[in-house]
């Protein structure tokens, strides 16, 4: 039955003729059955069959096994030495749609939407759209994904937060009318407002509760009687029954994404970005599945140390494990799906395959991972992702099995349409021939390879002395069986031109044919081959090897550690201890530390556990760690939403990311807690997040337990967008004036809001009252009016601190904290009165006007006045060095070194309300402690441990460990990644992520390099 | 007349203006523990200035003197002399608010600007400059800020009626931004070779100029350049790359730079002994920075002083970067915490005085406290370097006691009356 193969590209076969549309001409033939024999079938991740057969219908698998046999009317194939696996499933695609196209930049802000229609009020969340409407076939490519092993996918316009509907498809190319198999698959979101010129949201919190909102007016607008038309939610309603699938770009933005789902209760799938294996212990417990992708990423161009010495361990160890990822899930029990993304070629996507194969995913992990997997999740496992008698014939049919050899796919058959993409492999003709040429004979030699030959024919040209021999340059192409030679020869027969085309008979050796010579007569002529070089079969096996996978490190960056940190018992003695508690400074003394929790300050007359870690601390500090009452490290995707001019509804707890380098930086400072800030960009900024900077562990665990909950308001010329540029001047408020009236504004909505719920009664689940339209800003506005959240307001001169206090007490709230305040001093008498407290810095100045008149004797004067103040950095770089910022109030209006101490450790406690469980050496407050080689507030002050919860993350000897082992491993992973390039892998250019940090005014998801305002 | 004083600790408010009155043409100053500047320390010093020069300085206990010769004796038992300290490469004088535009003259137009000059837009009356004085900061060194070329710089009193007379040097040098060859983004700079070609263009021109005469002088631009090849005159490169630092050694020397400087040096501590071997000197990066990569040791910033210190090399400490011109007045800390890294006190002393002045070309008459030299220094009640304890009592700017109130301070007695009532 070779014949079959040996048709030259079979096309698509008409199976069905379209159903409704008239026809001219006669009906298309059909054939009855196909009968696939004698093949290796891979019917599931569990099941092969080796000398199988198949029996195909339209489009149905009818029978599989090993006996069948086939109907008189079938046409069969032998499937002889052939592999099929069922057709892949991709779950990621935009195949057969348009691109999303932007409107252009423009300088002026588009704070409102600019699509018409009874749509929602966002441009980025538009789950309306519907890739059915716009879906068109693309040959080419869908052949980019069959050549992957796809059969089927889910296309949807990748764009926005809420991206609308997925339309499941077949790959294949007659019609759309039958191709098109679902118009409403799968829903699709992310966290990426896409094109969208919308100021809001500009940050990833803005997009969390943006969707937040957007469920809960859903929730609303679902049972609402009374309400406007609106077709976004609509479209949405739909689609929460729909298998909901989340894009995401980081491991710790699936859990975010997972937070959401657990709020609304819906079963979301994670689109995973391949560094899963750095959170399995969070992943482990994640509710719904995983779609990986494995766009592995490519090696460093690092021959140059120069440049090699430049890039950022993290970025090596991604490299490093990325491959692996597949393998760490499945080891750790993790179930997903394997999505083509990101490969731009087959080739790509084949070698990425086998690379997670060869790290240890195994076949039957990877084909249910293509197949299996994604035809659960997208409720189509009745239908695809097996071979099962009465499954659709989707499926392809590879030269070998293609998890474990470099496999060819020879045919696609999608829905039981037959589309051949190779033929078999070329004859191969390699060998020694003896060509005859009109009566003439040429020695000939064939090498190479079957698709690249290389022809030497051996000519000889008489000279005067001597007779050289010629091999002249000689053209061939071999198309099955046809053969086309040219050469140019200059000798004692012929001087011109040879041109040859014969028949290969490849198993006698033996080519005939007809041609010109350079005479222009026309030849018959032949070749005989004499001798037939042994072949050695190229070895397309994938090999395996699990040895070289290197362990994530808690964080997998630089510093990471190698497990993540537990609680030790610890005992510092002969220590010289400042508790800040009425017991002052002890001399001598011992500190215990158990179980996270202080459980002995005193004298050393007191027993040691056995367990515990002794540090002999004669000579040195020992502090409670301090904490920076505005910081904006640790912090994902941006730190401002400035797209509104209130933003209570995001949170910066939301987006916290446990890898910067910053923490440890700042553990090496001595720092163990911050308030991380929402920045300033606008007057009702986002909920703060209180953290313990517990280097090691996940973004969950970095927030300090039942912490009080903080906001962040702002006044001055970033709310009013002064320095933000010429462009900028269209946004409420641009004076102080609009300042008090945004605040007026919010309070008095939060104030009628509160009361509708008042009034109205709980639902019977007691949970939702579905008849109140839930607002997640004026919640967190109510919360202030309820005294349940604090306020940390960032503020510069005295006219606008007044009005604020003016402003809050009218309103019946109180500013707990200002920050900056750096013209306290003027109102401190004032800010006494109200309650509030002062985070303040040591001594910056002059960067904006109306820092014109800060002074360094603020904190002082401050104090003075009997104001609760604290020093802080709202900068990585000072973050570490804020004993150095306490000290200067000793310099600047001669504060005494206990007051200034406490400004870093006590006061800010005392002012975030955690002085409870932290600012002090007491027992039974948290083990967040520092030892300090000397005074703490004198220059010379270096941090020799810093400890939070009982945890030991940083000292200085480990310190030194740490760099040695980075030094290591750049090392390891640089030689790997060169023995990669010489192995054929193409290296990127070398492209360094440089350090950037969030300040107070840095807009958008990208940190800011350059000068800033604070 | 003899004065006699005792110096106290908030002799700043009253004794300046006691100071400001009078003119005093010799004093004595007996018993303070010397910081000279160059390493060396006298505990029991004697510092004699007469004409704005010192023309005295010994130990008080092996040196036999007539009082009747001084106009004014003061005591500074119990208190520490330091030289006047340096603020290299700053915006100080050239930018009030950073933010408020119309308030900054420190960047002007052009890629090849070498005949601009930093020292005729010096603000002497500047806010900023009254608080930096007040730390111990005596001289500072306005650099334009630019493209290829920004400017000359100058060497500047931080006290000072008008630009003239806060002159310690004009036009010292001038500052070449050198290309990065990793450019901002990340990625290698492609443009690299082109832009290192065009300075050696520039240069090579100017060079060429300079061989002829003073009397042609007819290019402003390379006018300004001529003493870069045969005089005295600075080129100050700016750079941080150890591909940038390399290249730039092979400049200096195939230009025959005769004083070439390297500003900022992040890698410097990676080709120590070629940077000896050339001889060029480094004004290393603000000592409270962040490191540059992720996995550099997190206090490398605070330790390059002593890793160049420990290799030979040639440096001083400047403090570019955010809020630069304010920040200034913290130049003392950056040296304690080199300190507190390594180098011994004196040598993190010299890193901030002496040593900052020899790379400018103003060694022989500034940075330390040695006979013959101009008198700028200053009397601390403290250790000037750590921020308990600076406590600046006294300062002589080129010989003139200068007033150490400020602004701040005003502020600050403003309201410490105002909280009072």
């Amino acid at each position: 039955m070779k014949y079959i193969f040996s048709l030259l590209f079979l096309f698509s076969f008409f199976v069905f003729s379209q159903e409704f549309s008239p026809k001219n001409g006669v009906e298309d033939s059909k054939t009855a059955y196909y009968f696939l024999t004698n093949a290796t079938i891979i019917v599931s991740p569990t099941k092969t069959i080796d000398g199988g057969s198949l029996l195909i219908k339209d489009h149905e698998i009818i029978e599989i096994g090993k006996s069948i046999s086939a109907p008189k009317n079938a046409v069969i194939v032998d499937c002889q030495g052939k592999t099929i696996v069922a057709a892949f499933i991709e779950t990621y695609s935009s195949v057969g749609l348009p691109e999303p196209t932007s409107k252009g930049f423009s300088f002026q802000p588009q704070i409102e939407t600019s699509k018409k229609g009874a749509y929602y009020w966002n441009e980025s969340i538009h789950p309306e759209t519907d890739p059915s409407l716009v879906y068109s076939i693309n040959e080419k490519a869908n052949e980019e994904l069959i050549k992957m092993g796809f059969g089927i996918a889910v296309t949807h316009i990748q764009d926005g937060i809420a991206r609308g509907n997925g339309s499941l498809i077949s790959l294949g190319s007659s019609s759309e009318n039958k191709h098109l198999l679902k118009p409403a698959s799968a829903s699709y979101f992310s966290f990426k407002p896409g094109i969208s010129n919308q100021t809001y949201p500009s940050s990833q919190m803005g997009s969390i509760a943006l969707l937040r909102q957007t469920f809960y007016d859903l929730q609303w607008y679902s049972h609402a009687t009374k309400k406007d038309q609106n077709l976004s939610l609509n479209a949405l309603e739909k689609q929460t029954s729909l298998p909901m699938i989340f894009f995401t770009e980081d491991k710790w933005e699936i859990l975010r994404a997972a937070k959401i789902g657990n709020e609304f209760n819906y079963h979301f799938t994670f689109f995973g970005s391949g560094n899963e294996y750095a959170a399995v212990n969070q992943l482990k417990n994640l509710k719904g599945s995983l779609i990986i992708p494995i766009n592995f990423p490519a090696p460093f161009d690092l021959k140059d140390p120069y440049i090699a010495k430049d890039v950022n361990l993290s970025d090596l160890k991604t490299w490093d494990l990325a491959p692996s990822n597949p393998f760490i899930l499945k080891e750790n029990k993790i179930n997903f799906s394997i999505s083509s993304y990101g490969n731009k070629s087959q080739d790509e996507f084949w070698k990425n395959l086998h690379k997670a194969i060869s790290k240890g995913l195994s076949p039957a992990d990877a084909l249910n991972a293509l197949t299996v997997e994604p035809a659960k999740l997208l409720k189509i496992d009745h239908e695809f992702g097996t071979l099962d008698k009465g499954k659709k014939a989707s499926f392809m049919i590879y030269d070998s099995n293609p998890f474990t050899t470099k496999a060819k796919l020879l045919e696609a058959w999608l829905l039981g349409e037959r589309k051949v993409i190779t033929t078999l492999p070329k004859h191969d003709i390699r060998g020694k021939y003896n060509l005859f040429l009109d009566g003439k004979k040429y020695p000939m030699e064939i090498t190479g390879t079957p698709d690249k030959l290389n022809v030497k024919i051996q000519t000889l040209k008489t000279g005067i002395s001597k007779t050289d021999t010629i091999y002249p340059n000689t053209f061939v192409q071999l198309v099955e069986n046809d053969l086309t030679l040219q050469f140019n020869v200059d000798d004692a027969n012929f001087d011109g031109s040879i041109n040859l085309h014969a028949k290969v008979n490849s198993k006698l050796g033996i080519f005939e044919g007809d041609g010109y010579l350079p005479s222009g007569k026309w030849i018959q002529w032949s070749a005989i081959r004499n001798d037939k070089p042994e072949t050695k079969k190229e070895d397309l096996s994938i090999k395996i090897d699990t040895n070289g996978i290197s362990n994530p490190w808690f964080p997998n960056v630089a510093y990471g550690l190698d497990s993540v940190p537990t609680k030790q018992t610890i005992a510092f003695i002969n220590a010289t201890v400042w508790t800040n508690e009425a017991e002052g400074i002890l001399q001598n003394a011992t500190v215990i530390v158990n179980n996270g929790l202080i459980v002995y300050v005193g004298d050393s007359n007191h027993l040691l556990p056995l367990n515990a870690k002794v540090i002999n601390a004669r000579g040195k500090f020992l502090t409670s760690g301090i904490i920076d009452e505005h910081s904006h490290i640790a912090i994902s995707k941006g730190v401002n939403e400035g797209g509104q001019v209130i933003s209570a509804e995001v949170n910066i707890g939301e987006v916290l990311n446990s890898d910067d380098i910053n923490i440890y930086r700042q553990l090496s400072g001595g720092v163990t807690a911050a308030q991380l800030l929402h920045g300033s960009a606008n007057a009702i900024g986002g909920q703060s997040a209180l953290i313990k900077l517990k280097w090691g562990h996940s973004p969950d665990e970095l927030l300090i337990p039942n912490a009080p909950k903080f906001i962040k308001f702002a006044l001055g010329e970033n709310v009013k967008q002064s320095n933000f540029g010429d462009f900028n001047t269209t946004r409420f408020p641009q004076t102080r004036m609009g300042v008090e009236q945004v605040f007026y504004d919010g309070f008095k909505r939060a104030e009628t809001y509160q009361n509708e719920w008042k009034h109205s009664k709980k639902s019977s689940d007691g949970l939702h009252n579905h008849h109140l339209h839930r607002d997640l800003e004026l919640d967190v506005l109510s919360e202030i009016l309820n005294g349940e959240r604090f306020i940390t307001c960032h503020s510069y001169v005295q006219s606008e601190i007044l009005m604020l206090m003016k402003v809050a007490d009218s309103m019946g709230f109180k500013i707990n904290t200002f920050t900056h305040i750096l013209e306290g001093y003027k109102v401190a008498d004032k800010m006494a009165l109200h309650g509030a407290a002062a985070s303040t810095f040591a001594d910056w100045w002059a960067y904006k006007y109306e820092v014109n008149d800060a002074i360094p004797y603020n904190a002082k004067l401050m104090a003075d006045n009997g104001l609760l103040v604290s020093i802080n950095s709202d900068d990585a770089e000072m973050g570490r060095r804020l004993n150095q910022e306490a000290a200067k109030s000793v310099k600047y209006g001669g504060m005494s070194e206990i007051e200034a101490w406490k400004m870093v450790t006590l006061n800010p406690a005392k002012i975030l309300h955690l002085d409870n469980k932290m600012g002090s050496i007491k027992i039974g407050k948290d083990a967040d402690l520092v030892l300090w080689s000397d005074n703490p507030l004198s220059i010379k002050a270096k941090v020799e441990y810093t400890i939070i919860d009982g945890e030991i993350l940083y000292s200085l000897e480990q310190d030194k460990l740490l760099q040695a082992r980075n030094e290591l491993e750049k090392g390891r992973i640089i030689s790997k990644m060169m023995e990669s390039t010489e192995n054929g892998e193409t290296p990127k250019p070398f492209a360094k992520k440089r350090r950037k940090h969030f300040h107070c005014d840095t807009i958008g998801e990208e940190g800011s390099e350059g000068a800033n305002t604070h | 007349m003899k004065t006699k004083i005792i110096l106290i600790y908030f002799f700043i408010f009253l004794g300046t203006n006691l100071f400001s009155q009078k003119k005093y043409n010799s004093i004595l100053l007996e018993n303070g523990y010397l910081h000279v500047g160059n390493g060396q320390v006298l505990e029991t010093s004697l510092i004699g200035i007469k004409n704005g020069k010192i023309v005295l300085v010994k130990n008080v206990l092996a040196y036999t003197y007539n009082k009747s010769d001084w106009d004014t004796i003061i005591d500074l038992k119990g208190q520490q002399v330091y030289p006047g300290f340096v603020a290299p490469n700053s915006t100080l004088g050239l930018t009030e608010i950073e933010a408020v535009r119309a308030s900054n003259d420190f960047r002007e137009i052009g890629e090849f600007n070498p005949h601009v000059r930093a020292q005729i837009a010096y603000n002497a009356e500047s806010n900023v400059l009254s608080t930096i004085k007040t730390n111990g900061v005596l001289i500072t060194q306005p650099c334009p800020r630019g493209e290829v070329i920004s400017g000359s710089s100058a060497v500047m009193y931080t006290a000072g009626w008008n630009w003239q007379d806060a002159t310690v040097k004009a036009d010292d040098g001038i500052h070449l931004n050198w290309p990065r060859s990793i450019e901002y983004r990340g990625k290698k700079n492609e443009n690299y070779e082109t832009q290192k070609r065009e300075i050696y263009q520039f240069f090579e021109s100017a060079k060429a100029y300079s061989e002829v005469s003073e009397s042609d002088k007819n290019d402003f631009r390379f006018e300004s350049m001529r003493n870069c090849f045969k005089g005295e005159k600075r080129v100050y490169i700016h750079a941080n790359s150890i591909q940038q630092l390399l290249d730039i050694i092979d400049f200096a020397k195939k230009l025959n730079l005769t004083f070439p400087v390297i500003v900022g040096g992040y890698d410097s501590y990676l080709i120590l002994q070629k940077l000896r071997d050339a001889a060029i000197p480094v004004m290393l990066p603000r000592v409270h920075s962040l490191p540059e990569n992720e996995e550099d040791p997190t206090d490398l910033p605070y330790k390059l002083p002593y890793l160049l210190q420990a290799g030979g090399v040639k440096f001083c400490l400047q403090n570019e970067g955010d809020m630069e011109a304010m920040q200034s007045r913290n130049i003392p800390f950056l040296a304690g915490t080199a300190m507190a890294y390594g180098l011994t006190e004196e040598e993190a002393i010299r890193s901030i005085s002496l040593s900052s002045c020899e790379i400018m070309g103003v060694g022989k008459t500034n940075g330390s406290v040695e006979e013959g030299k101009d008198a700028t220094f200053f009397i601390s009640s403290g250790n000037a370097l750590d921020m308990r304890t600076n406590n600046i009592v006294l300062a002589f700017v080129n010989g003139k006691i200068i007033s150490l109130n400020n602004s701040q301070m005003e502020l600050y007695k403003k309201y410490t009356e105002k909280l009072k009532k």
